[in-house]
């Protein structure tokens, strides 16, 4: 285990960093420190949600890498927690399967446990779910050395309680994920999108339209100014549909952008709705979820919008709005039913990372309490509400 | 130990009096659920009817550290609705409302006592439907399916009730209402609702779901294909697979599934032949005609012997009622049986199956198989009869089943639960530790063990005893629900 000490220009404060490189390191680095520790990996989302408190050490998970076990007739894979997503997307592309997730952040290189923790997902959650549909199993580490498995390798499965669901947007205060097994899906041999130019007002009855008929779209999205649905299936069958789906959005031909067939193209009309799930520069980001009816007016209500991308399907929404609207926000989008959280904020902005607590809250602090009853882990991450 | 009298006045002044029930007579029709081998009589049982009594009940519990039971349609087939000597069940019978349904966001709002096809039911006018199919669908609870994570034979396309329900009420086992989970993907936090969703009864009771509902699929494709093993039949399963076709669902059953069957509902199936599946796609009809051709295609590559397309809604019907008719029938050529839920890697499935065959022929007990092929979720059916003290040798054979998934690399259970019924098999899945973690999050949520003590997780007092024989629940006998 390498054993990094960051430059001392502020000796009592910087963290003490440890890269472990298997389940034991991992478990002797927790259990060799006291006091509070953050969870880091690639540091694609380092800041979402609230700020990291004091920490003494930084667990820097991207040594854990590698497939530990990949069953191609099973659709299942085993990794260690600190792959990037991307890295392990190419080793399985020549099985012609993937992990059905498309957050914007897999290209940056975002690790399989850093988007377990965040919750994260993209457009296709609409008929993929989120990770927390995708993760069939996970090895946990917890603040006091024990280890835990939970779930298994295959995708069927109710023995025992389902742990691995508690990661899913723990921001890294329950455990660290040493290990997660994952469902995979056949890449789709072919895929389209088809974009509509419309205002955001306009955009709920043409995606009712789409979400209404039999074309099960993957991926449904307004981004700034278009609307974007895209289809995935068959060679043969593919075109005939986007046929149809571009009939039933019922517009001008000229409207339609058809990109091809090959994943690589159809991404393009894709490229508005990542830039926009990064965020505008200068902004903080939000990211919201709210019932999709309700969703197309709460962002037109929200103060200091600059970039917006909306799951129509999905509710859920990306935007970046000024950072002094955002305590403003959280109250509109709570108002509506809705959740929200920041994603990130410019350098040096003192913005609310949460809204107004969920009526769980207090559940969510007794399991805080009981997987992590010395507060070690991930310190600051659900400030104020534990 | 009877209850103190004051904790039943204390209930009485929550319900109605005449919604708690005492007398033995009354009670002794809550001892068990679909696993009738175990039988425990509560000291009440309350009939709440709306969430404020089940919540005001719960409290009730909470102060007087009551043990409850919630219940929903009795038809677990894992002991889990088992009740508690000295504790309470509380029925969610009575909130059955179908609180809305809301055609704009694809969802409806119902309370825990609604049956599973009393939701499609209601979604239906508007195109849409709830997609887990458990085939006790008839008269089982979404609350029961919510506990359960239950599926179904099309959930290897739509997933199971984990992946169907964006949020649920709870009463928590401290009186408390809380809502888990939101009105999209996007949590505030970790994912409570998914830990509380399949954990069978023992985190607290809901009392309100919204879940997802889809588009009825446009078109629905179905055959019935012949195999001369149980091998061919297997490899096929894998050949549709790996072609990236993702099936609406595969189902397969063995000679003497597929005897039993046509027996009882003569739909159809070849008598004799060692190996059926059953395969249906759905969709949109350019996908489902393309990649139906593809799995005619597979099926004849691997020497299919009979291919049935299914040509009318009739036919498909006659189909799957051959294949859930498989469990209930199997009483005919049987006098008595338990049944498996272990779950396998698919690609071991025939392997594994070799292996309960052989497992089977030691014992010198009969096995039929008829499971959901496409996740691997087997479903033995080990057949015996009590009148020749069968009984122990096919306990001991089932158990081995079980566990033997395990030893496979799969699970000890696909969707009837961990209950009562296979709690003492847990170590041989986890660890001490995995365990011990789990009942942390037990005890986060009910710091007291009132709620549903003593299943899931394995308890000494619990593994020191030995279940009774399997019998066929009322509505199975009366020909209500089929078996899957
Ligand atoms: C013939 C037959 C066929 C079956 N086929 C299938 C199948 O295909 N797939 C499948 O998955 N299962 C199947 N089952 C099993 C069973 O139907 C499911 O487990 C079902 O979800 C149980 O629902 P129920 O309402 O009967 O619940 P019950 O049996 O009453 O209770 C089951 C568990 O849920 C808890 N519970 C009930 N209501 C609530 C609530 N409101 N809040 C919290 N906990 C609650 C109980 O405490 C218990 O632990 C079958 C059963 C039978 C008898």
């Amino acid at each position: 285990m390498s054993e990094l000490a960051s430059s001392p220009d502020s000796a009592v404060s910087t963290p003490t960093k440890m890269r472990p490189g298997d389940l034991d390191e991992l478990r002797a680095a927790i259990l060799d420190t006291s006091g509070p520790v953050g969870i880091s990996g690639a540091g694609t989302a380092a800041d979402w949600a609230g700020p990291l408190g004091a920490v003494e050490t930084v667990l820097d998970t991207t040594a854990l890498t590698g497939v530990i076990t990949h069953n191609p007739g099973d659709m299942t894979v085993s990794v260690r927690a600190g792959t990037p997503l991307r890295a392990l997307v190419e080793e399985l592309s020549s099985h012609g399967q993937h992990v059905s997730l498309d957050a914007a952040r897999i290209a940056d290189g975002a690790t399989v446990g850093g988007l377990l923790a965040t919750g994260d997902a993209g457009p296709s959650a609409l008929v993929y779910g989120t990770l927390r549909d995708l993760v069939i199993g996970t090895t946990l580490v917890l603040a006091d050395g024990t280890i835990a498995h939970n779930g298994g390798h295959v995708i069927k499965n109710v023995a025992g309680f389902d742990l691995a669901k508690l990661m899913h947007g723990s921001y890294g205060t329950l455990a660290v994920v040493a290990e997660v097994v994952l469902r995979l899906h056949p890449v789709p041999k072919a895929t389209a999108t088809l974009a509509l130019d419309c205002p955001l007002d306009e955009a709920p009855d043409h995606a009712a339209r789409v979400l209404g008929g039999p074309f099960e779209p993957v991926a449904l999205e307004w981004v700034d100014g278009t609307l974007l649905v895209r289809i995935e299936g068959t060679e043969a069958a593919l075109d005939a549909r986007a046929a149809r789906v571009a009939e039933a959005l019922d517009t001008d031909e000229r409207h339609f952008r058809r990109t091809g067939s090959d994943d690589g193209a159809a991404r393009q009309g894709w490229g508005a709705h990542d830039a926009a799930v990064r965020g505008a520069p200068g902004s903080a980001v939000l990211r919201i979820g709210a019932l999709p009816s309700r969703l197309p007016a709460l962002i037109g209500s929200l103060p200091g919008v600059t970039a917006v991308t909306a799951g129509l399907g999905t509710g859920v929404a990306t935007v970046s709005l000024d950072p002094a609207g955002v305590a403003e926000a959280h109250a509109l989008v709570h108002a509506a039913g809705g959740t929200s959280v920041v994603r990130s904020r410019p350098a040096g902005s003192d913005v609310p990372a949460w809204g107004p607590p969920p009526s769980a809250v207090a559940v969510l602090r007794s399991v805080k309490n009981v997987f992590d009853p010395q507060g070690r882990f991930g310190p600051g991450r659900f400030d104020p509400w534990m | 130990m009877a209850l103190d009298p004051a904790v039943r006045s204390a209930f009485e002044q929550v319900l109605e009096p005449r919604d708690v029930i005492s007398d033995p007579v009354g009670c002794r029709a809550y001892e068990c659920d679909g696993l009738t081998g175990y039988r425990v009589t509560p000291e009440l049982v309350l009939l709440p009817r709306d969430a404020a009594q089940v919540a005001a009940a719960v409290a009730v519990c909470a102060e007087h550290r009551v043990p409850f039971v919630a219940r929903g349609a009795g038809t677990g087939l894992s002991g889990g609705a088992l009740p508690v000597a000295e504790g309470v069940v509380i029925s969610l019978a009575r909130l059955k409302r179908v609180l809305e349904v809301d055609p704009v966001n694809r969802r409806a709002v119902v309370e825990p006592g609604v049956t599973n096809l009393e939701i499609t039911a209601a979604a239906s006018p508007h195109g849409l439907y709830y997609a887990p199919d458990p085939s006790s669908q008839q008269v089982c609870t979404i609350g029961g399916n919510v506990a359960e994570n239950s599926g179904g034979a099309h959930c290897l396309k739509y997933g199971f009730t984990t992946n169907h329900v964006y949020s649920a009420e709870v009463v928590l086992p401290d009186g408390s209402v809380v809502t888990l989970g939101t009105d999209t993907g996007e949590q505030a936090g970790p994912d409570l609702r998914g830990v509380f969703l399949g954990s069978e009864g023992t985190l607290g009771i809901t009392t309100k779901i919204t879940v997802k509902l889809l588009r009825t699929p446009e078109t629905v494709r179905t055959l019935l294909a012949d195999f001369p093993s149980v091998r061919a039949a297997g490899d096929v399963v894998s050949d549709i697979v790996s072609a990236g076709i993702v099936p609406a669902a595969v189902e397969m059953m063995d000679t003497l599934a597929i005897e039993a069957a046509e027996e009882a509902v003569h739909a159809g199936y070849t008598v004799g032949v060692p190996a059926a599946l059953v395969v249906e796609l759905d969709g949109p009809v350019e996908e489902c005609d393309s990649q139906f051709e593809q799995v005619k295609a597979i099926c004849e590559k691997h020497g299919c012997t009979r291919l049935h397309i299914a040509g009318s809604p009739e036919e498909r019907a006659a189909i799957w009622r051959g294949r859930k008719a498989a469990f209930a029938a199997v009483g005919r050529i049987s006098p008595d049986y338990f049944v498996q839920d272990g779950v396998v890697p698919r690609t071991r499935l025939a392997e594994v199956l070799d292996r309960i065959a052989e497992l089977g022929r030691d014992a010198g007990i009969r096995v039929a198989n008829v499971f959901h092929a496409g996740d691997g979720n087997l479903h033995p059916l080990v057949l015996y009869s009590a009148a020749l003290g069968e009984t122990e040798r096919a306990e001991k054979l089932s158990g081995e089943i079980a566990e033997l998934c395990v030893e496979f690399g799969g699970s000890l259970s696909g969707e009837h639960g961990i209950g009562t019924d296979k709690a003492c098999s847990m170590p041989k899945m986890f660890t001490e530790d995995d365990l011990a973690v789990m009942q942390r999050v037990r005890d986060a949520f009910d710091g007291h063990n009132i709620c549903n003590p003593g299943k899931v997780l394995p308890t000494p007092r619990l593994c020191g005893e030995r279940p009774g024989k399997y019998e066929p629940h009322p509505l199975e006998e009366s020909g209500v629900i089929e078996r899957l």
